[in-house]
C-alpha cells in the first residue's frame, strides 16, 4: 500500500483542526474540551464563532493529556494545569532547539 | 503465548486489595510513565505496567486472570479449554497473540455481549523514523510497518502485519509529528479505524545544522581572508553558492544566504547561515611563519583591548 502526500494531516501551527476532530482524535468529551477552553488553557482560532478551529499542533499536547489522564486518573481540575504545562515544555524544547543562532546579514554572488 | 505475571510486575502479594494494586500501579506510572520518565527504557517497562494494573483492577478480568494459574514468567502455557467459552464466549488461536491481546478481546466480547455490535474504535498507533536532512529536502518514501491484533476470517484474534510505503512531502521539520487518519488498527462493529501518527526526526548531517526552516553551517575561514574578504563557494541543498564574505568579518559573525534553507509547505524556503570560523595552517611553512611574524611585529590591533 502507497500512502500518498495528500492523506497526511500535518500537526503543526499551519494546519486547523475542527472541534470534532480534536474529540475524535484526542479521546477527550465535548464536556473536558469546553472545560479546557473556559479555563483559558486551550484557545481556539475563531473563539467568537460557534464551530471552533484549532491549531493542529495541540492534538499531539491533547492527546498526551488524554493518556495522562486516563493513566493517572487525573481529576478534570488538573487537566487545564497540565496542558498549560504540557504546552509549555513544548515551547521551551522548540526554544531550546534554536539556542546560540543569532542572525546577521551577507551578502550572495 | 507467554505467560506474564501481573502481580510480579506491580510488585503485589496475590492478596493484595485494590487499594495495594492500585497504590503500587501510581507508584511504578510515576516512575516509567513515558509522557514524565526521562528512563528510555520506561516506556515498554510502563506498557507492562499499564497492562498489569487493567487486567488486575477489574475485578472480573483479575478473576480471568487468577484462573490461568500461576506459571513462571516468560514461560510458554496455554489457558484451560473451558476458559474462552467461560469469558467473552471467543475462539483464540494462542499462537500469534500475547496476554494484553487476549485480555482486551476479552474484554470487548465482554461489551459484545452486553451491548450487542457496540461500536469500537480502532487502536491508534504511533511510529519514529529518522531521515536526512537531504531526504527532508527533496521528500521522501519511507517504509512503514508495525503489527495490530486482528480477527481473521475463522474469528480467531491474530497479530497482523501492517506495511506501507509513505511518501513524507517537502516541508516536514526536525521533530514534525504527522497524522494518517483511519491507518491505525481496524476498528470493531462498525467503529472508525485507528489512526496512525508519525514523529520524524532529521539524522544529524556531517555539514548542516537545522533550526526549524533555516539551516547553519560552519564556514572556516584563513585569517587572511577573514580580514581581505574573499568570495568562497558553499555548498547548499540547491547546489553550491559562491558567498562574498565582507572584509573584517570575525569568527563567530553568520552570513546569511537567503531561500538556500529547508523547503517550507508553501513552497518558500529557509535561509542558510554561513557561521564564520577562523582557521589558521596548523604546519605552516617557513615563508608563512615569517610573514605571519611580519605581520605580528607591525599590527597594533589587540583584540583584547575591551579586557582592560
Amino acid at each position: 500500500m502507497n500512502i500518498d502526500h495528500s492523506e497526511w494531516m500535518w500537526l503543526d501551527e499551519h494546519h486547523e483542526v475542527s472541534l470534532d476532530e480534536l474529540i475524535e482524535l484526542s479521546g477527550l468529551s465535548l464536556e473536558e474540551l469546553h472545560y479546557l477552553v473556559k479555563s483559558g488553557a486551550l484557545i481556539p482560532n475563531n473563539p467568537d464563532e460557534d464551530t471552533w478551529h484549532f491549531n493542529s499542533h495541540c492534538v499531539v499536547s491533547i492527546r498526551t493529556l488524554s493518556r495522562l489522564k486516563h493513566d493517572f486518573e487525573l481529576e478534570p481540575n488538573a487537566f487545564a494545569l497540565t496542558l498549560v504545562f504540557l504546552e509549555r515544555i513544548r515551547t521551551l524544547e522548540f526554544q531550546l532547539r534554536g539556542l546560540g543562532h543569532t542572525k546577521i546579514e551577507g551578502d550572495v554572488e | 503465548m507467554k505467560f506474564k505475571d501481573y502481580y510480579e510486575i506491580l510488585g503485589v502479594a496475590r492478596t493484595a486489595t485494590n487499594d495495594e494494586i492500585k497504590k503500587a500501579y501510581r507508584k511504578l506510572a510515576h516512575q516509567y510513565h513515558p509522557d514524565v520518565s526521562k528512563d528510555l527504557a520506561g516506556e515498554e517497562k510502563f506498557k507492562e505496567v499499564g497492562e498489569a494494573y487493567s487486567t488486575l483492577k477489574d475485578a472480573e478480568k483479575r478473576a480471568a486472570y487468577d484462573q490461568l494459574g500461576r506459571h513462571p514468567s516468560g514461560q510458554e502455557f496455554r489457558p484451560p479449554p473451558e476458559w474462552a467459552s467461560q469469558h467473552g464466549n471467543q475462539e483464540f488461536s494462542f499462537e500469534d497473540i500475547d496476554l494484553s491481546d487476549l485480555f482486551s478481546s476479552f474484554s470487548s466480547g465482554k461489551r459484545h455481549a452486553q451491548g450487542r455490535n457496540m461500536p469500537m474504535p480502532g487502536q491508534d498507533y504511533e511510529l519514529s523514523t529518522q531521515i536526512t536532512l537531504e531526504d527532508a529536502y527533496h521528500g521522501k518514501t519511507v517504509d512503514l510497518s508495525f503489527t495490530v491484533p486482528e480477527y481473521d476470517n475463522q474469528g480467531q484474534l491474530k497479530r497482523v502485519p501492517h506495511t506501507f510505503k509513505a511518501r513524507i512531502p517537502k516541508g516536514v521539520t526536525n521533530g514534525q509529528k504527522m497524522l494518517l487518519r483511519g491507518k491505525g488498527g481496524k476498528g470493531f462493529h462498525g467503529g472508525r479505524d485507528g489512526d496512525l501518527y508519525l514523529n520524524i526526526s532529521f539524522i544529524p548531517h556531517r555539514l548542516f545544522r537545522v533550526m526549524n526552516y533555516d539551516l547553519f553551517i560552519d564556514l572556516p575561514l584563513a585569517p587572511w581572508e577573514a580580514a581581505l574578504g574573499a568570495t568562497v563557494k558553499v555548498p547548499t541543498f540547491g547546489g553550491a553558492v559562491n558567498l562574498k564574505v565582507p572584509a573584517g568579518t570575525s569568527s563567530g559573525q553568520k552570513l546569511r544566504i537567503t531561500k538556500r534553507g529547508m523547503p517550507k509547505q508553501n513552497h518558500e524556503y529557509g535561509d542558510l547561515f554561513a557561521v564564520v570560523q577562523i582557521s589558521v595552517p596548523p604546519n605552516p611553512t617557513e615563508q608563512e611563519r615569517a610573514l605571519l611574524k611580519q605581520l605580528a611585529d607591525t599590527s597594533t590591533f589587540n583584540p583584547r583591548e575591551h579586557f582592560v
